[in-house]
């Protein structure tokens, strides 16, 4: 074990006051964010003060990982178009920032998005602000109906044990505080009840009241093998015919899609170039297209390859890419559900 | 920490054009601890324009190798325009390459589609370098017609090392050509092959591939030994941009050569 990973971890019953002094302390030093209430849906926006936060959200439209950590733009290169061409690497600025309340779907979005951006070719955008990033989960008690992270092993309560700082849960009066990493650990320094025996069994008793509330399971065992002899089947292309718009709601919502454009902006006295990534979608007619043809022409492919990229595909990374958020299908603009295909393939596969 | 989508800047120390739309430039780096083995890729573009993947059609020495593209999408419309002395931005390579520390010892086959003979070109380089660790050598090359073939002196002068056969679809009139008319996979039998010994290295248009690497295997080839070369939309060349995606894998990052098996029956491939 690094010294990076040694930490005293310590599991302490808080009261909420105090937790949410912490965080006003944080402030500080640090840019928090978190789930604000606006007059009828919640989104993570920064706060100015702890009493901004509405904590018993449901769900986002967009997760805060594709927010703070992953900008869905942004510049990677300066170019001066002299004789020759100067290159202006940007320095990614780091600025402390604090995200508190993520729900483990989303925590575990970023875990997944840590394997595409700090990988082979690490990131320095994403590694910079992934590294001066507090992640401070809360555990979810309020199921939506299109959440199925339960099925999946994204949620309702976080498993994933580091690649984020605390998780808490709510205990009523008090939050259960979990540290998870020594960043925490040193600033977190309030004094409260150690959890014992007790505690635990409460937090697994609340968890097995919030598992009972899943509206919507999936079986995602043999999956992949059955995706792989349906690729014909019927529902992908009466979907796409009947329903789907390919207008990309899907991947933009996804808090695990990671797909780039790279695009070139050249400025108006034609001197300068700006080389920006910003987020793309495999819906996009043109996104597979090469100059002999386009692999993903069919409306039907794409859906597909959304579909199969979520549910399947786990070997790409040793884990299958979808957290069970739901916001694909709270988003489609006709209400396509990726579980629902998942299920019809099932329930009548043609191989 | 550099993003790793900084791109070099270098040279074009000359072009050479092969074809109404195909032209090869020969490119110096100031870097001359570049390497690339012979099936990686460079994304090659200009500022302001943007990047392509582009397979390298040599062998690398000291900084300089080659490109040859053909001016069919944006940037590769706009390189056309370049001269000898302009400049490109480039990075790489990236990439899987062809396995030819594998086929030490072996036979190898290598077939080519049309642009396709690009990729391959940097593998008979290599074998020519050390032409004893192989054993037979073929070379079937196909493309739709005799003004349409690349490297054609070039490739005269290999047959005194390797068999070479050369195939186009058809021949307008009054157009010389000396050699066959029709599919390349129909040159697969007129090459006396030894299936269990020999490696195929395989590149060119997807249903190209297929037919050969299919016929192939119905002639003994082994499925550990038939390799194919993927074309796929790029931006990153870094297992991130996610365009390339086929299956589960990262065309950029886990080809773009593969073992045919590895990659036949997967959506949306024609393989």
């Amino acid at each position: 074990m690094t010294g990076e990973n040694v930490f005293r971890s310590s599991n302490l019953l808080i009261k909420k006051d105090s937790f949410f002094k912490f965080i006003d302390a944080l402030r500080s030093e640090h840019r928090v964010f978190g789930p604000v209430k606006e007059r009828n849906y919640v989104a993570f926006r920064e706060i100015s003060s702890s009493t901004d936060l509405f904590m018993e959200y449901q769900t986002t439209m967009l997760s805060p990982g594709k927010m703070f950590i992953y900008k869905p733009r942004e510049d990677i290169l300066k170019f001066r178009m002299e004789a020759p061409v100067s290159i202006e690497e940007i320095t990614p600025t780091i600025e402390k920032q604090v995200i508190v309340g993520i729900h483990p779907c989303d925590i575990n979005a970023i875990l997944y998005l840590d394997r595409t951006f700090l990988g082979v070719f690490p990131d320095p955008f994403y590694k910079a602000r992934r590294e001066s990033t507090i992640l401070i989960g809360l555990n979810c008690m309020q199921v939506s109906g299109n959440c199925f992270c339960s099925s999946v092993g994204a949620g309702p309560f976080l498993k994933a044990q580091a690649g984020y700082d605390m998780i808490l849960t709510d205990f009523g009066e008090d939050y259960l505080v979990e540290i998870k990493s020594s960043k925490a650990s040193e600033l977190f320094t309030i004094k409260g009840k150690e959890a014992g025996p007790d505690e635990w069994r409460v937090k697994s008793e609340k968890e097995e009241t919030v598992l009972k509330s899943f509206k919507k399971v999936i079986d995602i065992d043999g999956l992949d093998d059955l995706f792989m002899k349906n690729l014909d089947h019927p529902v992908w292309t009466t979907t796409a015919d009947e329903k789907c718009l390919s207008c990309s709601n899907c991947v933009m919502v996804c808090p695990t899609c990671f797909c780039y454009d790279i695009v070139d902006e050249t400025s108006m006295d034609l001197k300068g170039v700006r080389r920006i990534r910003q987020l793309d979608a495999c819906q996009d007619l043109r996104f597979a297209e090469v100059h002999a043809g386009n692999f993903r022409l069919r409306r039907a492919s794409r859906l597909r390859q959304f579909v199969i990229h979520n549910l399947n595909y786990t070997n790409q990374y040793g884990v299958i890419k979808t957290v069970g958020c739901g916001r694909c299908i709270t988003w489609c603009p006709t209400k396509i559900d990726l579980t629902e295909m998942a299920k019809e393939i099932q329930g009548s596969p043609i191989r | 920490m550099k993003t790793p989508l900084l791109p070099l800047r270098a040279v074009i120390t000359g072009i050479q054009r092969e074809t109404e739309d195909v032209r090869t430039y020969s490119l110096s780096l100031e870097d001359s601890l570049y390497s690339a083995k012979p099936g990686q890729f460079n994304m090659v573009g200009y500022p302001g324009i943007g990047e392509a993947p582009i397979s390298l059609s040599s062998i690398v020495s000291k900084g300089r190798f080659q490109h040859t593209i053909r001016a069919v999408g944006r940037v590769t419309k706009f390189i056309e325009r370049f001269k000898e002395g302009d400049d490109l931005y480039l990075r790489g390579p990236y990439g899987s390459c062809w396995p030819l520390e594998d086929a030490t010892g072996k036979d190898i086959l290598l077939v080519a589609g049309g642009v396709g003979v690009a990729p391959l070109r940097p593998v008979v380089q290599e074998i020519l370098r050390r032409r004893d660790s192989f054993e037979k050598v073929t070379l079937i090359y196909g493309s739709r017609s005799p003004d349409n073939m690349l490297f054609l002196s070039e490739i005269d002068m290999y047959r005194k090392d390797i068999e070479v056969f050369l195939t186009v679809d058809e021949v307008p009139p009054h157009m010389k050509w000396d050699y066959d008319v029709g599919l390349v996979t129909q040159l697969l039998d007129k090459a006396m092959l030894n299936p269990i010994k020999t490696f195929a290295f395989i590149c060119g248009p997807e249903i190209m591939m297929l037919f050969i690497s299919r016929g192939l295997f119905m002639r003994g080839f082994l499925p550990s030994r038939v390799y194919v070369s993927l074309e796929r939309r790029m931006k990153c060349g870094i297992a991130q941009c996610g365009h390339c995606q086929h299956g589960s894998k990262f065309v950029c990052k886990d080809g773009p050569v593969f073992l045919y098996r590895d990659v036949s029956r997967l959506p949306d491939g024609l393989l």
